[in-house]
């Protein structure tokens, strides 16, 4: 599943441009495995995100620490089992989770990579933010189409 | 012992994103080691494999576009490139005629053939010379091969020439071994031989004589080669002569327009006896 999302977003998501930023999938993923399966699972899975779209890109050590420091920071937004928490409480962990993940990332491959030479407050605070909204968007998707039913369940 | 097992499974996920973090730094800092060039190398092969496939699959859908696209850019190289084949031949042409050693041009005009009709209702030349460009009714047309023809209607920016290959033209010509002087016609048939009458069977004409236009002509200069003598046969009083001539008339691109030779004086005691009691 993280291979299929990986390669969607290199090949696919990736064109879907919006001053100079493009929803990341895999931020979504993350928030999702972070809400339901808690913080190492998303650490883990952070990091094995990072290996693949770290090969795909050419920029492996980088985006290897930028996704498990994003899958890390999501698995503060986990809901345990015994915690009882509804099904809105899940959503709103999990668009949060997506926003910090997305932010994360950004800030990380901001201090390592910057091909178009753009000051770093304006690629981590504007930029940031700007990807996370668009992730956000896609997490909206994604949640009215197939997650909602995780969460319930 | 316990205390530190204790620690390590309440900060587990602390500790995995420690370990993640320890080994991704280490990756950076290895990157330009050989083993990660060689993976970097291959994720680029990778990446650029699928996505040449993808532009492939999105070029196959756009191809109806794409088509039209180059069509168009067809027409504007094919439309300059024809621009270009008719000035370098037209350029060709006129240096041809400037550069003739046999031959002076200046003084003269030069005009492009940009008509020309044959057939039984009409015979003429029309070129891309008219009055605004000093071009006169009666100028002689012609080229260094040869003599042209005449011009016979003058509009502003045009005119029409009567080719020395039709019925109602005619000049007079010598023959320069000979000196021999008759008239040019042209009785139809081959469009390459024209026939001279009005030379006695006295006179000493060769066969391969050159024959050029003579001082007799209302009209033309002297000296504009015609043709050579290809058949004498001999007639009753005088000889029937074929000239082929030197203009080939289905090739002509660049032709020169001679200024006006008319002489008023020289028409009018020819056609007024009258004139000749006038002079003192």
């Amino acid at each position: 599943m993280l291979c299929i999302i990986a390669l969607v977003q290199e090949f696919g998501l990736s064109r879907l441009m919006l001053l100079e930023v493009f929803p990341d999938s895999l931020s979504v993923f993350l928030a999702f495995i972070a809400v339901t399966r808690g913080q190492k699972n998303s650490t883990s899975f952070g990091f094995a995100a990072g290996i693949i779209v770290g090969v795909i890109s050419g920029n492996l050590g980088l985006n290897m620490l930028a996704k498990t420091v994003g899958g890390f920071l999501a698995g503060y937004f986990h809901s345990p089992d015994d915690s009882h928490a509804t099904v809105k409480q899940k959503i709103r962990r999990f668009y949060g989770a997506v926003m910090i993940v997305g932010f994360a990332a950004n800030a990380v491959m901001a201090f390592g990579d910057n091909p178009l030479g753009l000051p770093p407050a304006y690629r981590i605070v504007t930029l940031g933010f700007l990807e996370s909204l668009l992730s956000l968007l896609l997490a909206g998707i994604a949640n009215w189409l197939f997650l909602r039913k995780s969460f319930a369940d | 012992m316990r205390k530190l097992f204790t620690l390590f499974f309440k900060y587990n996920a602390l500790l995995l994103f420690l370990l993640y973090c320890s080994v991704s730094l280490l990756f950076i800092k290895l990157q330009n080691d050989n083993t990660f060039l060689k993976l970097r190398t291959s994720g680029v092969e990778l990446s650029a494999a699928v996505n040449e496939k993808l532009v492939n699959l999105t070029r196959l859908l756009n191809v109806h576009k794409e088509n039209e696209r180059l069509m168009r850019v067809n027409r504007d190289m094919l439309s300059k490139v024809i621009n270009i084949e008719t000035l370098v031949g037209d350029e060709r042409n006129r240096r041809k005629i400037l550069t003739d050693s046999t031959f002076n041009a200046s003084g003269f005009t030069m005009a492009r053939v940009v008509d020309r009709k044959f057939s039984e209702r009409e015979n003429m030349l029309v070129i891309n010379a008219g009055w605004k460009n000093g071009i006169k009714k009666d100028m002689t047309v012609l080229v260094p091969e040869g003599l042209v023809g005449r011009v016979t209607v003058v509009s502003e920016h045009y005119a029409k020439v009567m080719p020395l290959i039709h019925t109602d033209f005619k000049v007079s010509v010598v023959s320069d071994s000979s000196n021999s002087m008759g008239i040019l016609s042209w009785n139809g048939g081959s469009e390459s031989l024209a026939q001279v009458e009005h030379i006695p069977l006295s006179s000493h004409i060769k066969l391969h004589e050159r024959i050029v236009t003579s001082d007799f002509s209302t009209f033309s200069i002297r000296g504009i080669p015609v043709g050579r003598i290809v058949r004498i046969k001999p007639d009753k009083l005088f000889y029937s002569i074929d000239v082929r001539l030197g203009v080939d008339f289905s090739s002509l691109t660049q032709v020169l327009i001679a200024p006006l030779k008319i002489e008023p004086e020289k028409v009018a005691i020819m056609s007024d006896s009258t004139l000749i009691e006038q002079i003192p």
